[in-house]
Formats: C-alpha cells, sequence, structure tokens
C-alpha cells in the first residue's frame, strides 16, 4: 500500500515537472494546475460515487460540501490514475 | 562522455519541453471529459452543486473557505479539530525548557523535537489557533524567533504541512546554473519565480537579493481564499517575505524568503524550498517532509536569512551554552 503512494508522488512530480517545463510564466503555470485540480475533481467524485450504492450518494454529497479535504486515500488512488494517463497520453505525442 | 557539462540542463528542457498550448489543450480535454463523464453519470451531482452555488471544479476554494470558518470557530468555541492532542499550559512547557537548559543536559533542539512530537497530530493538516499560538511561544523560548502563524492579519491555509524540493531560480537575465554553487545538480527551474527577476542584470544583483535566491520558499499563496480579490496588496506583502520553517521530525530551522508560488495542490505537498533550505533541514538527500512555517515578525530586518542555530543560542538569563 505503501509503495503504491510513492509511486504515485512520483508520477505526480513528473506531471508537475512538465508543466514547469511548458509553462513560461507564473500566469501560465497556475493556469495549467488549475485545469489539471479541476480535473481531479471531477474524476475523484466519479469515483467515489461509482463505489457508494446511490441511496447514499446525498449523504456523501453533503459530508463532502461541509469538509471537503477530509476525502483523503480514494484521492490519492485517483490522483495517481490521472497522471498515468496524462504522461501516457503525453508520451504519444512524441 | 556525452559531451555535455553537467551544467548544460538546458539540452534536457529543450528535449522535453512541450508546447505551452499543446499541453494547455490536451488538458483542457481531459477536463471536459472528466466534467462530462461525471454529469452524464451522475446528473444529481451536478444539481447537488448547483443549489450550493459552488462548482465542483472550484472546490478547492470553497475548502479554503470552510477550514478558515473552522478555524475561526474552533478558536470561539475552544474545540480541538480531528486529531488534536491536548496540549499543556505554554508556561508549563516554557519552565521545562528553562530547566533542561539550566541543567546543561538536554540539548534545546532535542527539546524542541521531543515538544513538536508530543504536540503535532502525526499527519499534517491546518493547526488550530491555539496550537499555533502554542508554537510561537515555544520557538520564540527555545530558538528566539519572533515567528507567527497570523501576521498583520495573513494566514497561510495551512501552517502544518509537506515540503518538496525545488530548483534554483533566475536571479537575473542570463542567469546560470553555473554561479549557484555548491548545488548544482538540482538545477535550475525553467520558469521565473512568481515574482520574476531577482534583478534587472548581473550587476544590480545584491548580497540581499542574492541570499533570497539561496533560502528561497515557495508557498501556495494562489489557493488563498482572497488572493484574486485583494491585489495588488497580496502580491506585495508576500514578495521576500521572511518565514520561518521547522522540520518538525529533527527540529532544523532556516529563516527563508517567500520567492515563489505553488506547488500544485495535487502534488500533496504544500511548500517548496531552494536547494539551499532543503539541504540544511533535512540534508543531501532530503526531498520531501512535514514541517511548520511561520512568518517572522522582523519589522527592523534583524533576523537573517539562512539557518537557525539555536543550539549556540541560550534562553534568556541563561549562559550560552554551545552544544
Amino acid at each position: 500500500m505503501s509503495k503504491l503512494y510513492y509511486d504515485h508522488l512520483i508520477v505526480l512530480d513528473e506531471v508537475e515537472a512538465v508543466i514547469k517545463r511548458a509553462a513560461k510564466t507564473q500566469e501560465e503555470k497556475e493556469e495549467l494546475w488549475k485545469v489539471v485540480d479541476e480535473t481531479l475533481h471531477h474524476r475523484v467524485m466519479g469515483k467515489v460515487l461509482d463505489k457508494l450504492p446511490r441511496e447514499h450518494h446525498e449523504e456523501f454529497l453533503d459530508k463532502f460540501h461541509a469538509s471537503p479535504h477530509d476525502v483523503e486515500e480514494l484521492i490519492r488512488q485517483e490522483i495517481g490514475n490521472l497522471a498515468y494517463e496524462l504522461l501516457q497520453d503525453l508520451k504519444k505525442k512524441k | 562522455m556525452s559531451g555535455r557539462l553537467p551544467t548544460q540542463t538546458y539540452h534536457e528542457i529543450d528535449e522535453e519541453r512541450i508546447d505551452f498550448e499543446y499541453l494547455r489543450n490536451k488538458l483542457k480535454l481531459k477536463q471536459l471529459e472528466a466534467k462530462k463523464s461525471l454529469s452524464e453519470k451522475y446528473p444529481h451531482v451536478e444539481k447537488f452543486f448547483l443549489e450550493k452555488g459552488i462548482e465542483l471544479g472550484k472546490i478547492r476554494e470553497h475548502s479554503a473557505n470552510v477550514l478558515g470558518a473552522g478555524a475561526l470557530t474552533g478558536a470561539l468555541l475552544l474545540s480541538p479539530p480531528m486529531g488534536a492532542k491536548s496540549l499543556p499550559p505554554p508556561h508549563e512547557i516554557i519552565e521545562k525548557i528553562k530547566i533542561a537548559q539550566a541543567a546543561q543536559i538536554t540539548p534545546p533542539q532535542e527539546i524542541l523535537v521531543a515538544t513538536l512530537t508530543d504536540h503535532l497530530p502525526e499527519k499534517t493538516r491546518p493547526l488550530s489557533r491555539d496550537e499555533e499560538k502554542y508554537l510561537e511561544r515555544v520557538f520564540n523560548e527555545i530558538m528566539g524567533v519572533p515567528a507567527r502563524a497570523t501576521l498583520e492579519g495573513e494566514h497561510l491555509n495551512t501552517t502544518y504541512g509537506i515540503i518538496g524540493a525545488e530548483q534554483h531560480l533566475r536571479r537575473y537575465p542570463g542567469d546560470t546554473i553555473g554561479s549557484h554553487k555548491p548545488y548544482l545538480k538540482e538545477g535550475m527551474a525553467p520558469g521565473l519565480g512568481a515574482w520574476g527577476y531577482f534583478a534587472k542584470s548581473k550587476t544590480e544583483l545584491t548580497f540581499d537579493l542574492e541570499e533570497k535566491e539561496k533560502w528561497y520558499a515557495v508557498v501556495q499563496t494562489l489557493y488563498l481564499p482572497d488572493w484574486s480579490r485583494r491585489q495588488p496588496h497580496l502580491k506585495n506583502w508576500y514578495k521576500y517575505r521572511k518565514v520561518m520553517i521547522v522540520n518538525s521530525k529533527n527540529g532544523n530551522a532556516v529563516i527563508a524568503a517567500i520567492s515563489d508560488s505553488g506547488p500544485a495542490a495535487w502534488t500533496g505537498k504544500h511548500f517548496g524550498g531552494s536547494p539551499e533550505v532543503m539541504e540544511y533541514l533535512g540534508g543531501p538527500k532530503y526531498k520531501k517532509g512535514p514541517v511548520i512555517i511561520f512568518f517572522v515578525d522582523d519589522p527592523e530586518n534583524k533576523v537573517p536569512l539562512g539557518p537557525v542555530e539555536y543550539n549556540k543560542v541560550s534562553l534568556a538569563g541563561i549562559p550560552i551554552e554551545r552544544i
């Protein structure tokens, strides 16, 4: 489990490095970060709801709205998946 | 032999660099796909957030507001946040520190590490106002640094988080990695810091600016809930703002100047440190770890940037003891 956790962080660092190299200004860098960020929120939400029976969705959404900083492990997992996909997409370009 | 000097990092940059427009389009496409997929699969989610008046994509801003409101409520109601350990009265710990110091048995750094281990949660999280006030007193007593979690009404989204290693920043047009000795392998950041070059040219680079790049910190100003609303005040306020970074695992501390904004929230890191900062905090292999970051209340600019060597500094009234 912990191995997977570190693997994900390493992949994330690579995505961050790609963005840093592509952006010429701070504004460009932040713009790209925010796009990734927004993608993550949708992907993570979808992943969580996939695992939750429909009748619990509203309860989860209420809890998430009340404290959005609390869903941790699932977020780490999904961040890793997205980062991997992004890097694969970018490699295809070359 | 590749025929390239270690300082010629631009070879790698050119080879791996992806065009900004291309990357933005690619990321944007991914974002739209994710948004569409969620809204098709779970239309009630879109409806839920619409009714709450927030966008899922902007949930981080909402979270910052919730955390800010929580800290305020916590301070008012004196209810500790989740994972908070009970804090002894500050005077109690201060007394312990003074007794240990007077008896010359325990190095101050050891006392600090023990205090942080005892009273900080294992996992990093925003600290409560009580916890921050407590640490302010401990830092002041042990290190003699006037560090503040809130300074002039400004506060970071979190003061206890993960720091990650950063590269050198270009100080002036034409600056090269070769002039950032001895830490060359970290390389030079491809872009400029959030406040641009430190000086317009090499001749205008003063010792003070050199020190600012050498001992620089990165904080997530871009995620501050009021960052866009309070411009240009906040940008000016944070530029080269002095902070004290304390490694909560070993007690190493350094004074740094905020010179860049980041890292991206999805990296799991909250702060960044220059190669020099990271080396002092945790040694040559240190790339990431938990730290506390407080502003330094230094209106007369008396606290120098660089390591806080508090093992050599005594508490008030106790003879200096070199350890």
